[in-house]
């Protein structure tokens, strides 16, 4: 027996327990987490702004959206561009069993993400065995036979019209999500939570899993890392939190539209990662700002915001070819050497 | 035990192993030799699953590998180092030591606690100080020097406790001076975890003056196998492969 | 849903022969555009996304010369010249700095000009949908085949495809800037290193492409209607021809092509709703069937 096998039959006598070095870092992300839910949850009260609050329903919305992309692009070397389905998945399953069975919030919530992961598992089994372009190419193709579904039947979906008549909402433990205030809560809520929740998924040994994959999938394989597994259950597991995006989404809007589900919020997502940067945990929340202020400002200065739209995405893609966040990490890291070596 | 039986593999027309039949002894050390062409990695892409073999049977202890995945031919216990290192290039020595580490599947999967597991420190230590790699934990794999990816990359390969070891032309790309320190360590480690080690070499001084017994593969089939002496003394492998320079002779 | 309709009309050879005749304009003008993106595709090894604009900006030049000079044969010419010198200019400035990038910087860079070109249309020509007109020689009777209605003009656009794709074929098979071509495909390193200027030669066959593009685009002015955005669509449609014949086959593009155009003519009938989604379900059915399409080489 090698000494290595020797120390492995000992392992099991020892109770595995976190130490404090994990314990220390998993505290500080929910203490970071406390405090932006503060922070948020005081705006209503400093500021009398319907917009303000709006933009930060929108942004939650997307955010959840464009973290879950970085999921499957940044932490597995996955390019999706089909990922916005889920989105759009998830806004129209809690419109339509909202508005056709009697259910509570939380039971449709419940049942649109059983819904998701069924739907993800499915597309993401056939998916995940391709090869790099021709995963991003399918997914498309998945993606817009979802939107051309929703298109065709309209007895069920409305539409090109989209979901009408609004969500209702019934109260759920006290909560009233017809009142704005609330619903802008409850929208930083599922925000917070949803981080919260795919940073201890990329942070755990899974997530190790995920970077070795994308790192050298094929080295991966070799040391025993059941690939296709990895694969198919971050597909899953992002979809299910692009869901969650829609959900919000959907409550905002009072309804669901075809455009939830087109292939431009895939692309915004790809948008939102490459702006933000794909190396750091909250590049795709920056980006989801950024690309947020950016639409909303330019299209109140001028009919053309194409262009000017254009050129912000050239600027970040040949001048500083990376994102913002990873501009900044790099930034910082040069300045720390060039201290270091004064 | 590793026995090799009836191996061969076509590709297009050509045989690029051609009915391979040999075995490793526990815990021996074997070098595997012969001119480029001669099918030795295409031999340790077959052991480990990276193709499927055409016919043949590849038995650890009795039960056959052919036809496995790579990942179940590594939790059954062959391990690989590669030609050109093939390591994590984002990820520090340390992070990969302990992500590889965990690397069978209850491990691999955790989502409820974060990385890194404490239990796995010892032995991503232990795999760490075997390589001398512990003084550069911290550095990323992809800013290594060639050398120390290579040694990296056989950390990887040791990660999972193998049987066997198969390391495919670990000095390339090396300088004189750090082939001998590579082979030394090879060495060393073989040695000390007492596994079965075949390695792919070319450089005849370090196989010759290294391994107690050689294989010598030539248009995928075995042309001779044996102790240095047999080998440098055999008249076909001469013929084919060595020339004058390292025939006959004392071992 | 209507089944009924479709029975109805693979029963009749009038409709029959309508809808093929549809089929096969829809078919060769998509082969055009599909055949420039597997181009650009197979030897510079980059996916066009800016494709459809090409094919928008061949309607509009073709247009603007017809109402400037009344002469069809001279609007069809700007179309194809005005979009390949655009293409070059584009490739050689923009495209070429990010041919060693991942996709996504290759797909960000495309979009930011999709987007700019689409307002430069509207700033230039206006928003409003536009139309060309038929040209006074094809102003004439349509031909009644078999009882199916069979305006000449398809005729005109077929045949010019077909020579188009005739010449494509055999320009690539025997002239010596084809080898060239084709051997940039299998082994760009090979040819830079026969001392082939590889610069111009992706310029030349990225204009090619859009050339391609916009020929399309410029047969298509009189029969269809003109918008900024009318890229997108066809740009969709293309892709997953090329998709679906094979990345960087010929052949592929064109039998894509066909199978398209056709499912869109008869699945029009039986499926007026779903018509896109038809299409989409056959690209999944073919991927999932062999993912690089019913022509396309493994990508190594």
């Amino acid at each position: 027996m090698t000494e290595l096998q020797a120390e492995r039959a000992t392992e099991t006598l020892t109770t595995p327990r976190d130490d404090a070095a994990s314990k220390g870092w998993r505290y500080l992300d929910v203490l970071i987490a406390l405090a932006a839910f503060a922070v948020l949850a005081s705006l209503p009260f400093l500021s009398s702004s319907k917009a303000l609050l709006d933009f930060v329903i929108r942004c939650s919305a997307y955010g959840l959206f464009a973290t879950s992309l970085n999921l499957l692009v940044g932490y597995t070397g996955l390019t999706s561009f089909g990922h916005g389905m889920f989105f759009g998945l998830g806004a129209y399953s809690f419109g339509l069993i909202m508005q056709r069975t009697g259910a509570s919030i939380p039971l449709a919530f419940v049942a649109t993400l059983a819904i998701t992961a069924i739907v993800a598992t499915v597309i993401g089994a056939i998916c995940v065995r391709l090869k790099e372009i021709y995963f991003a190419f399918v997914t498309l193709a998945f993606q817009m036979l979802i939107y051309s579904t929703i298109l065709s039947w309209p007895s069920f979906t409305g539409g090109d019209q989209g979901l009408r008549g609004g969500i209702p909402r019934p109260v759920f433990i006290g909560i009233d999500l017809s009142n704005h205030v609330q619903l802008y809560l409850f929208s930083c809520a599922l925000l917070v939570l949803g981080l919260l929740a795919m940073r201890q998924i990329v942070q755990s040994p899974f997530g190790y899993t995920l970077r070795m994959i994308r790192d050298n999938a094929k080295r991966a394989a070799f040391i025993g890392i059941h690939v296709w597994r990895a694969k198919l259950a971050i597909f899953v597991m992002a979809a299910l939190f692009a869901a969650i995006g829609g959900m919000v989404m959907a409550l905002f809007v009072s309804g669901a539209y075809p455009e939830f589900a087109y292939w431009t919020i895939s692309g915004e997502g790809i948008f939102i990662n490459m702006l933000g940067g794909v190396t750091t945990f909250l590049g795709p929340m920056v980006g989801t700002v950024l690309l947020l202020i950016l639409n909303d400002t330019v299209t109140r200065f001028t009919d053309y915001h194409g262009i000017v739209l254009g050129i912000v995405i050239l600027f970040f893609a040949l001048g500083l070819r990376k994102g913002l966040m990873d501009f900044v990490v790099d930034w910082a890291k040069q300045r720390r050497e060039k201290g270091g070596s004064a | 035990m590793l026995e090799i039986r009836g191996l061969s593999k076509s590709f297009g027309g050509v045989r690029a192993t051609d009915n391979v039949t040999l075995d490793f002894a526990d815990g021996s050390l074997t070098a595997v030799i012969g001119p480029n062409g001669a099918g030795k990695s295409t031999f340790f892409n077959l052991i480990t699953g990276a193709f499927r073999p055409d016919s043949g049977k590849i038995l650890l202890d009795g039960y056959d590998l052919a036809g496995s995945a790579p990942a179940e031919i590594v939790r059954h216990g062959i391990g690989r180092a590669f030609q050109v290192a093939s390591v994590f290039p984002s990820l520090t020595v340390e992070e990969t030591m302990l992500a590889a580490v965990g690397a069978d599947q209850r491990r691999a999967g955790v989502l409820h606690r974060r990385f890194p597991l404490p239990e796995m420190r010892d032995r991503a230590e232990h795999a760490m100080e075997l390589l001398g790699l512990a003084g550069k934990r911290n550095r990323v794999a992809s800013t290594l020097s060639h050398g120390d990816q290579k040694l990296l990359d056989i950390a990887l390969a040791l990660v999972l406790d193998p049987k066997v070891l198969l390391l495919d032309e670990p000095t390339a790309g090396m300088g004189p001076e750090e082939r001998w320190r590579m082979i030394d360590k090879v060495r060393e480690l073989w040695d000390t975890q007492k596994i079965t080690v075949v390695f792919i070499e070319h450089d005849m001084d370090i196989v010759f003056k290294i391994a107690p017994e050689i294989v010598v593969l030539c248009y995928g089939r075995i042309l001779a196998s044996g102790t240095p002496a047999a080998i440098r003394s055999n008249a076909a492998v001469i013929e084919a492969y060595l020339g004058t320079e390292h025939a006959g002779g004392s071992a | 849903m209507d089944l009924d309709a479709l029975a109805g009309c693979l029963a009749s050879s009038a409709c029959l022969v309508t809808q093929t005749t549809s089929g096969l304009i829809i078919g060769m003008l998509l082969f055009l555009v599909a055949v420039g993106l597997t181009l650009i595709f197979g030897v510079l090894k980059v996916v066009n996304f800016t494709h459809g604009a090409f094919y928008m900006f061949g309607a509009y030049f073709a247009m603007t010369s017809y109402q400037a000079t009344g002469s069809f044969v001279l609007a069809i010419v700007c179309g194809a010249a005005g979009t390949a010198i655009l293409g070059l200019i584009f490739e050689r400035v923009f495209m070429s700095r990010v041919y060693g990038a991942n996709v996504l910087m290759q797909l960000l860079v495309c979009y930011a000009f999709v987007l700019i070109f689409d307002d430069v249309v509207r700033l230039v020509w206006g928003p409003e949908f536009k139309s060309m007109g038929m040209p006074a020689a094809f102003q004439v009777m349509p031909l009644f085949i078999a009882g199916g209605v069979v305006p000449p003009y398809y005729l005109l656009l077929i045949g010019v495809a077909l020579a188009a794709a005739i010449v494509l074929g055999v320009g690539l098979a025997r002239t010596r800037l084809g080898k060239v071509i084709r051997a940039a495909a299998d082994n760009p390193g090979m040819v830079s290193a026969l001392g082939i200027n590889t610069g111009a030669l992706y310029g030349a066959v990225f204009a090619l492409g859009c050339m391609l593009a916009g020929l399309a685009g410029a047969l298509a002015a009189p029969v269809r209607s003109l918008t900024p955005g009318m890229g997108f669509s066809v740009l969709i449609e293309s892709f997953i021809v090329t998709v679906i014949g094979g990345m960087g086959s010929i052949s592929g593009a064109l039998i894509g092509a066909l199978l398209l155009g056709l499912i869109r003519s008869f699945g029009s009938q039986g499926f007026p709703l779903f018509t896109d989604g038809l299409m989409y379900l056959f690209m999944v059915i073919v991927l999932v069937a062999r993912p690089t399409g019913l022509f396309g080489k493994e990508v190594a």
